[in-house]
């Protein structure tokens, strides 16, 4: 009896301890990170999300290795022939191979949108965090700054930049445009966030242990807001990928000898009539992609919300080895 | 009252020199960025080395002048003459961008009040409705509408346009300009205006109509999930009642905030539903600028959308500050 008040009192870690100890198979643990994902992938319309993804991959990957032509060489046998056996996705107007094109367009899409967004992210934490946590004059500063960049719509400053990009390093340009005003506004989200975590004791503790400054920005304030990072990252891809095929469709951005879906678009799009395949295809893609970066943005979400349906219930669980079984 | 006049002429301040910094950044970054000198020398015959100096020389835009020297001089000409500066033609600014923030305005009016009108209705009514399949399937369609590129949107609606077009075997939907019809026919012309916007509206209404329908659905569950709802139920007010007069007030306050900002961007239209549909808007301005070297050109039209934005801003405050009995002006 006095034992089993006394068990009752203890917390869940004691209670974890205590069950390691009786041996080995009595408590299965999983990491944050595998909590995660098995929340991930409770979702159907994520594991959608990712299984397109992981197909339009292995076309920008492969699809250049298998397609018998290749996107530089036009084929002046066929000229704006529709989709067929031997052009799989038909040709444009210069006899170019657009399945050729399509898929070196995806993995510069996808190669753009990334980088993108990873770095947007990385600046963006950094500098959101630090003017967060300065406090006082730094932080009003910052702010000031940050509003300041920002009444100037992006859009034109980020024009401005990527119209010298050209020829076969234009991506590269056009990755570096739009990062250098694409952190602003996820700075100015991330410093709100970070208000609160600077309050926190664990912070407080290592300010007055002496850590340094730009270590407690790294260590213990963007780790604490890991999960909206990853979310953002995840969504910033899909705003790469907008501001590509914008920018290129605008002559901006990616130019010839390079292509990709937005060139092929602006190209296709003077052609509607005589070849409809040219703009439709790359525009299918391009949907394609953008919904299955949103349904993956979405899973991790609802995976990272401890209040979501993805984190399951007694029920959920049993129904799912009943079904297994 | 006095404390209010306050509040507002120091946001006023700080924007005039937020504006004045941004534009100056713009500027300094344009002329890194763009070469005038090269619309001279591509030129076949080239004109000779002392023209196009003399011609650079004249629109304020030589690089071989120190870029500072070029600043004063420009900065001068806006603030004694408001003077926005000359093309690399030798065109002015100012005329060039007076006419076309009519045609943007033009465009963007009415798509504007309708995105808001669709959008907020649509939020509302999906969040009264949370999770049943009248949500789901407007919210699955919004999620879709909000990251397809504009670009895919507007050619996919340009090519369906096309595909009526010739199914009915005559044009129905015009897919670029704002007017064709030359005649004197008040009707007809009223009638040609309608067959050239209607594209371009269905586009730039889907697209910001989407931003307000998952906003105002956000907004509004959850207000309806608040004390102050729950109070009022218990008081005997039907959930109906109770979402009406108290839930969809406050969830409206947040809601006119982002009207503000719209309100602000009718004047600087759309740069790419204005390429595709070839309206020549302060949007296609700006393209134009960038790809003609036309430096004073672009800062302008960056300038004002800063104006703009601004604007909305210290409008989003006052629409703030008239609705919500909760902000006081200190």
């Amino acid at each position: 009896m006095e034992e089993q008040n006394e068990s009752r009192k203890l917390t869940n870690a004691e209670l974890e301890l205590q069950a390691d100890a009786a041996g080995a198979g009595e408590v299965k643990r999983i990491s944050y990170a595998g909590l995660i994902a098995r929340r991930f992938f409770r979702q159907k319309s994520a594991i959608a999300g990712l299984i397109v993804l992981g197909v339009m991959v292995l076309i920008a990957v492969v699809g250049p290795m298998v397609c018998p032509y290749d996107y530089t060489e036009p084929d002046f046998a066929a000229i704006n022939v529709p989709p067929n056996a031997q052009h799989w996705f038909g040709t444009d107007g210069g006899g170019f191979d657009l399945f050729a094109c399509v898929a070196h367009g995806l993995g510069r899409s996808l190669v753009i949108g990334i980088s993108y967004a990873l770095l947007t992210m990385v600046i963006a934490a950094v500098i959101g965090t630090a003017i967060a946590y300065v406090r006082g004059w730094g932080e009003k500063v910052g702010m000031w700054i940050l509003d300041m960049l920002l009444v100037i719509p992006s859009f034109l400053l980020v024009a401005m930049i990527v119209r010298a990009a050209s020829g076969a390093t234009g991506w590269l340009v056009l990755i570096l445009g739009l990062t250098a005003f694409g952190w602003i506004g996820y700075a100015r989200t991330l410093r709100t966030m970070a208000l609160s975590l600077r309050e926190r004791d664990y912070v407080k503790a290592a300010k007055y242990m002496g850590v340094h400054p730009m270590r407690i920005i790294v260590r213990h304030l963007i780790p604490n807001l890991g999960s909206i990072l990853i979310i953002d990252t995840v969504l910033g891809v899909i705003a790469g990928i907008n501001s590509e095929t914008a920018y290129s469709f605008l002559g901006l951005g990616i130019k010839s000898p390079d292509t990709s879906l937005g060139l092929i678009l602006s190209q296709g799009s003077s052609a509607m009539l005589s070849g409809p395949w040219i703009v439709l295809i790359p525009s299918l893609v391009l949907v394609v992609l953008c919904v299955s970066m949103q349904l993956i943005g979405d899973g991790l979400r609802d995976a990272f919300d401890p209040y979501s349906r993805a984190a399951g219930s007694v029920d959920d669980d049993t129904d799912d080895d009943g079904d297994q079984k | 009252m006095a404390r209010f006049v306050w509040y507002i002429t120091k946001r006023v301040l700080n924007y005039v020199v937020m504006i004045f910094v941004a534009t100056s950044l713009t500027y300094f970054l344009a002329s890194s960025f763009m070469s005038p000198r090269s619309n001279y020398e591509s030129r076949t015959p080239r004109p000779p080395q002392e023209s196009i100096e003399a011609s650079l020389d004249r629109a304020n835009l030589n690089d071989k002048t120190p870029i500072m020297e070029r600043y004063q001089k420009w900065l001068g000409g806006i603030f004694t003459k408001f003077d926005w500066g000359m093309t690399p033609q030798g065109g002015s600014v100012n005329q060039e961008m007076s006419g076309r923030i009519g045609a943007s305005v033009k465009l963007m009016l009415f798509p504007t009040v309708l995105s808001i009108a669709i959008g907020v209705s649509l939020g509302v009514y999906t969040a009264q409705r949370q999770y049943h399949w009248q949500d789901r399937f407007w919210s699955g369609v919004a999620s879709v509408f909000l990251v397809i590129p504009t670009v895919v949107l507007a050619i996919l609606v340009v090519f369906f346009a096309i595909e009526i077009n010739s199914a009915a075997g005559t044009r129905i939907f015009y897919v670029t300009g704002l007017q064709s019809y030359t005649g004197g026919n008040v009707f007809l012309e009223f009638l040609d205006f309608l067959q050239h916007m209607i594209l371009p509206t269905i586009v730039l209404t889907i697209i910001s109509a989407v931003g307000y329908h998952l906003n105002q659905r956000t907004y509004l569950l959850d207000e309806m999930h608040a004390d102050y709802v729950r109070t009022a139920r218990a008081k005997g007010l039907t959930r109906k009642q109770a979402i009406r007069k108290h839930a969809l007030r406050a969830s409206l306050i947040p809601t006119s905030v982002n009207v503000a900002f719209s309100i602000a961007g009718i004047f600087t239209g759309a740069v790419m539903t204005e390429k595709i549909f070839a309206i020549h808007g302060l949007g296609e301005y700006f393209i134009n600028a960038i790809n003609g070297n036309n430096i004073h050109g672009a800062v302008a039209v960056a300038a004002f959308s800063g104006v703009c934005t601004l604007a909305g801003a210290l409008l989003a405050d006052l629409f703030a500050a008239a609705l919500d009995p909760r902000i006081k002006m200190s």
